[in-house]
């Protein structure tokens, strides 16, 4: 696991990548990117229950609606890896939406799905930093062990078994991991309220 | 009136990740709509999410996939393309606290199911054995007594009802699993409107039940 300080200067670098493609069209920035997340989103895509093949084109795909995306990128709200840690999830929803029903040419509003915060507080964006440095703070204390299965909360059921093949544990194990894991996740969600 | 009722952390998590069929994602949303809290927590699971994903292992990406990328980049020209939001024809405008895109989904009649309560069927793009709708009853209706083959999500639009774990009102989130017996009594004031998400059917209990139990098929 990275150390906390070399994992904040990651972000900060993220931040200003984005930033360079949406101000500056900035091909070496998007190359950086590119570089860094392409790989891990086709495992992402991947764990998600598509063929390696398939994969590879949502990583494209996404890669591409991060450049599309760049000026939507607001670091006030959250941190960069959170931002594209969202578009990655709405393109893996719509694909596999069509992926379950072929015959469904509507178009998708996913980012819609996820607009509801209509009402704003004013300390809200306060409120995000404080929770993101919050949350970064925890993560650095759990164990790789325990970083991984909390990962399995963001698959579907179906992939659990790849996971859990992929750490070379049984399945039981994996759920139970991401039992313990959660219920740490869910401690420090629950000192929000 | 301060929410009192929240959805767990498992749910806000799975809302987070994606993975909630569309009427449940629906009931979380709307409970969203009026509770900071829970949308705070929504952005720390999405941290998470981001932290997760800068930590994986990577897959090799195929040969040439960066070029094949950046001459897209090229086609769509320069500038980074905004995209537009669509603003087709809300259907739901008059019911309050409903996020835009539930208010966006196109809607059946109301109709009569039981005493002083109607059901307005929202029709989702594709079910995949989702229903969501909206309920409304009039004040001091007892609702019927029912048990679910699957798990049902309220959010509470408009007056209140209360039951066993309480007293529910706007924007209020309750659960309901086959576990769960409900007995709803809607409070004095004015109508409950709530949205419902449910999967599978639900079971009415008693001769009435029975009766209406035809009527609650969408």
């Amino acid at each position: 696991m990275k150390a906390k300080s070399e994992a904040a200067a990651d972000a900060a670098q993220w931040s200003r990548l984005i930033a360079a493609v949406a101000t500056r069209q900035d091909h070496d920035a998007f190359a950086k990117l590119f570089g860094y997340f392409a790989p891990r989103m086709k495992t992402f895509m991947q764990r998600s229950g598509v063929s390696e093949a398939r994969a590879d084109e949502l990583a494209q795909e996404t890669l591409l609606a991060i450049w599309r995306k760049a000026s939507l990128f607001d670091p006030s709200r959250g941190s960069a890896s959170a931002w594209i840690f969202t578009v990655a999830r709405n393109l893996r929803i719509d694909a596999l939406r069509r992926e379950k029903d072929l015959s469904a040419y509507e178009e998708f509003d996913v980012d819609a799905e996820f607009q509801v915060d209509e009402s704003p507080l004013p300390d809200s964006r306060l409120a995000a930093a404080q929770a993101q440095a919050r949350v970064r703070a925890e993560l650095a204390k759990l164990s790789q062990e325990q970083l991984r299965a909390i990962e399995l909360s963001f698959y579907e059921e179906k992939g659990h078994a790849e996971i859990a093949k992929t750490l070379q544990i049984p399945l039981g194990t994996a759920k139970s991991r991401l039992r313990l894991a959660m219920r740490r996740l869910s401690k420090l969600l629950g000192e929000l309220r | 009136m301060t929410i009192q009722h929240h959805p767990s952390e498992a749910l806000l998590t799975a809302f987070a990740a994606g993975t909630l069929d569309r009427g449940q994602h629906a009931a979380i949303a709307t409970h969203l709509v009026s509770c900071p809290h829970c949308r705070a927590r929504i952005s720390l699971v999405e941290e998470v999410g981001g932290e997760a994903l800068a930590n994986l292992d990577p897959s090799a990406m195929s040969s040439g996939a960066y070029d094949r990328v950046k001459a897209r980049l090229n086609e769509l020209g320069e500038s980074p393309e905004i995209v537009a939001t669509s603003a087709p024809v809300e259907a739901l405008n008059d019911v309050p606290g409903l996020p835009a895109f539930v208010r966006r989904y196109p809607v059946g009649p109301w109709k009569w199911i039981a005493p002083r309560t109607h059901l307005r069927p929202i029709l989702l793009p594709k079910a995949d054995g989702a229903r969501l709708f909206l309920l409304k009853s009039s004040p001091g209706t007892t609702l019927l007594e029912h048990t679910h083959t699957g798990v049902e999500m309220t959010c509470v639009l408009a007056g209140s009802f209360s039951h066993e774990s309480g007293r529910f009102g706007p924007g209020d989130f309750d659960l309901g699993d086959a576990s769960v017996d409900h007995k709803v009594l809607v409070d004095l004031g004015e109508d409950c409107i709530c949205l419902v998400a449910m999967q599978g059917n639900l079971r009415l209990k008693g001769l009435f039940g029975r009766i209406a139990q035809p009527f609650i098929h969408m």
